[in-house]
């Protein structure tokens, strides 16, 4: 290339490389850079988590119209109360089988849904009670505030709990399908044994 | 004699009575050893109590203090269903009033235990309103740095001795060419266009050069390439994207520090093509009773956006149907339409980490693109990862039909999923 020495070409290379990066690293991390075709990118189909001008709410994720029973679904039809707590305790039983897969499954859905507080020997001692959340009662060694050990809690009350909260702790239900509350709850008798 | 035993008597019993009055009242009020009482209230009340605020259950500093019936205090402490069940007037209001919910019974605590709780709720009650009465909060924000007017004072005073020194520097420059107008000399102007004929002579030359024209044309054309190159491989490829959310949810706090699993608020991810972002009812699980950061004396704004997204009044504890609105969080990862991606394929059936793919979520403040999703990113781990096929559930049909292909027995459509309703009705 004509009478170029080394060191020009590779002063060259190096304006170059430093150019690239200089160029290609003025990105602007707030928005989504150069579309093309962005209508092959924004769906005509909504998607769950999108908003949606057709309903009044303005959400996709819509409830399903009060008193329907979706198909596979296990109603619980116990009222959030003190009797409703008592009467699920005394009549409600699980209906799946204490195996060790679903005792295995229950574990992995204890440690997801429930050992940042309650700890993962269920001792009320996780992490998120590290970091100032009121502790829970141990299930083994704990009293309840609604009467009784909690190493004594039934199937029943376990779920009720489970289903609607109680004190500090919120509502599981949006999160735990009823056959996964059944398979925590085999855990959680487990655990009020240690 | 008489009379005056009479009256000794007498004023014997009223000394007697209030020096027992005294006793009982002191001991009441005096006798709980602060000290442990902490130790039985961490123990057993902080599950639903605050000294200073709300919990589930009032905030026991104000309460206790003012209320000094330490008799029924002890009892509603050691057995407040007992105290409900006798219809005892007091004890039914706060039943009701907290909506009917149930105290724990401590009949484990002894009337001592009681009174050393009392003590120390009243003692720490105390120690927080004299520190918050005490004007001493300046102090600790001088330690931490210079306070903003400072700083623009410094700004401003920088600034106006530059403007200073400029004006100055012109006065003399002025002073000067008069000092040598005066003795006819104009050396300066000379100067300035010599220099001005010298930078076109100079420009001029280089044009000719044509080694130079060829090297500037070069690097032009590369630079101008390679940025063409990159912005058209960019295209669409939305890697790095870190949009400002609504509510400023740090994951470095909740996923990182607490180590909450990604499922216990992106529960879809285990059973939906969808991650699902978490309803702000899983937000409440925890934030119905934390709404400030660890040790800070003042709600967060954050967490206050959570509360008047849902008409959440954190000192009633209720909620107003009639104020909510739903969060609207930014989309960050978004597929187009033409590519089909579904979660619960990948966590559940190739038992993937959610990190493979998002990246290290659990040390983000703000959350970015992580991978840049494009065909080539998801072909490439397509070739790369092997099947795990032992104890998959998710295979079994499969290999069994592979079983009987090799036993050589018939296999139907129906057995390969053929009747499912999606194979028709999609």
């Amino acid at each position: 290339m004509l009478a170029m020495n080394k060191i020009k070409i590779l002063g060259t290379t190096v304006i170059i490389i430093a150019a690239t990066i200089i160029i290609s690293s003025c990105k602007d991390k707030r928005s989504t850079g150069w579309e093309y075709a962005p209508n092959m990118y924004e769906h005509l189909a909504y998607d769950p988590d999108q908003k949606n001008d057709n309903f009044k709410d303005g959400k996709t994720a819509q409830v399903p119209p009060a008193g329907t029973t979706p198909i596979g679904f296990i109603r619980f039809d116990y009222a959030n109360t003190k009797d409703g707590y008592e009467k699920a305790g005394l009549e409600y039983k699980d209906t799946i089988a204490a195996s060790n897969q679903n005792l295995a499954d229950g574990k992995i859905l204890f440690q997801h849904f429930c050992s940042p507080c309650h700890g993962m020997s269920g001792q009320g001692d996780g992490l998120v009670v590290a970091h100032g959340f009121p502790a829970p009662p141990s299930y083994s060694k704990g009293q309840s505030s609604r009467g009784g050990a909690m190493k004594d809690l039934t199937d029943g009350k376990i779920y009720h709990t489970i289903t609607y909260g109680v004190n500090a702790m919120g509502s599981y239900a949006s999160q735990l399908e009823p056959n996964e509350r059944m398979k925590v709850i085999l855990y959680v008798h487990h655990l009020q044994t240690l | 004699m008489r009379s005056f035993s009479l009256i000794f008597k007498q004023f014997s019993r009223s000394v007697l009575l209030i020096a027992g009055f005294a006793f009982l009242g002191s001991s009441a009020y005096a006798q709980g050893d602060a000290t442990k009482g902490e130790a039985i209230f961490k123990a057993n009340c902080t599950t639903c109590h605050k000294i200073d605020i709300r919990l589930i259950g009032p905030a026991l500093g104000p309460t206790v203090t003012s209320d000094t019936d330490d008799k029924w205090l002890t009892k509603w402490i050691e057995n407040n269903q007992a105290l409900i069940a006798a219809h005892d007037k007091k004890a039914l209001d706060i039943y009701n009033q907290y909506a009917q919910a149930n105290m724990t019974v401590f009949t484990q605590l002894s009337d001592g235990d009681v009174a050393n709780i009392l003590s120390y709720v009243r003692t720490a009650w105390k120690t927080q309103q004299t520190a918050a009465a005490k004007p001493g909060a300046s102090g600790p924000a001088a330690e931490t740095g210079p306070s903003d007017l400072v700083i623009y004072a410094l700004i401003g005073v920088i600034i106006l001795a530059f403007i200073i020194i400029l004006v100055l520097n012109k006065v003399v420059i002025t002073l000067e060419r008069l000092l040598e107008k005066n003795q006819g000399l104009f050396i300066e102007e000379v100067a300035v266009e010599k220099v001005a004929v010298d930078r076109f002579a100079f420009a001029r030359k280089l044009a000719k050069n044509k080694k130079f024209v060829f090297f500037t044309l070069l690097c032009g054309t590369l630079a101008l390439g390679s940025w063409t190159w990159i912005t058209m491989w960019n295209t669409n490829v939305h890697q790095g994207y870190q949009p400002v959310q609504p509510i400023k949810f740090p994951h470095d706090l909740h996923a990182g520090a607490m180590k909450i699993d990604c499922q216990y608020c992106h529960s879809g991810a285990y059973k939906s093509k969808n991650a699902s972002i978490p309803s702000l009812n899983v937000c409440m699980n925890c934030h119905k009773t934390i709404d400030r950061t660890l040790n800070s004396k003042t709600a967060s704004p954050e967490i206050k956006k959570i509360y008047d997204a849902l008409g959440y009044d954190p000192q009633t504890q209720k909620y107003d149907s009639t104020k909510t609105r739903p969060m609207q969080w930014i989309r960050i990862h978004n597929l187009p339409d033409f590519a089909y991606f579904n979660h619960s394929q990948h966590v559940k059936v190739a038992k993937l980490r959610c990190q493979t793919c998002h990246g290290p979520i659990e040390t983000m403040k703000e959350v970015y693109q992580y991978s840049p999703l494009t065909m080539k990113w998801c072909v490439q781990c397509h070739k790369r990862t092997n099947v795990d096929f032992k104890g998959n559930a998710y295979y079994t049909k499969m290999e069994a039909v592979h079983n009987l292909i090799k036993e050589g027995k018939p296999v139907t459509a129906a057995m390969m999923g053929g009747i499912e309703c999606g194979k028709c009705h999609y």
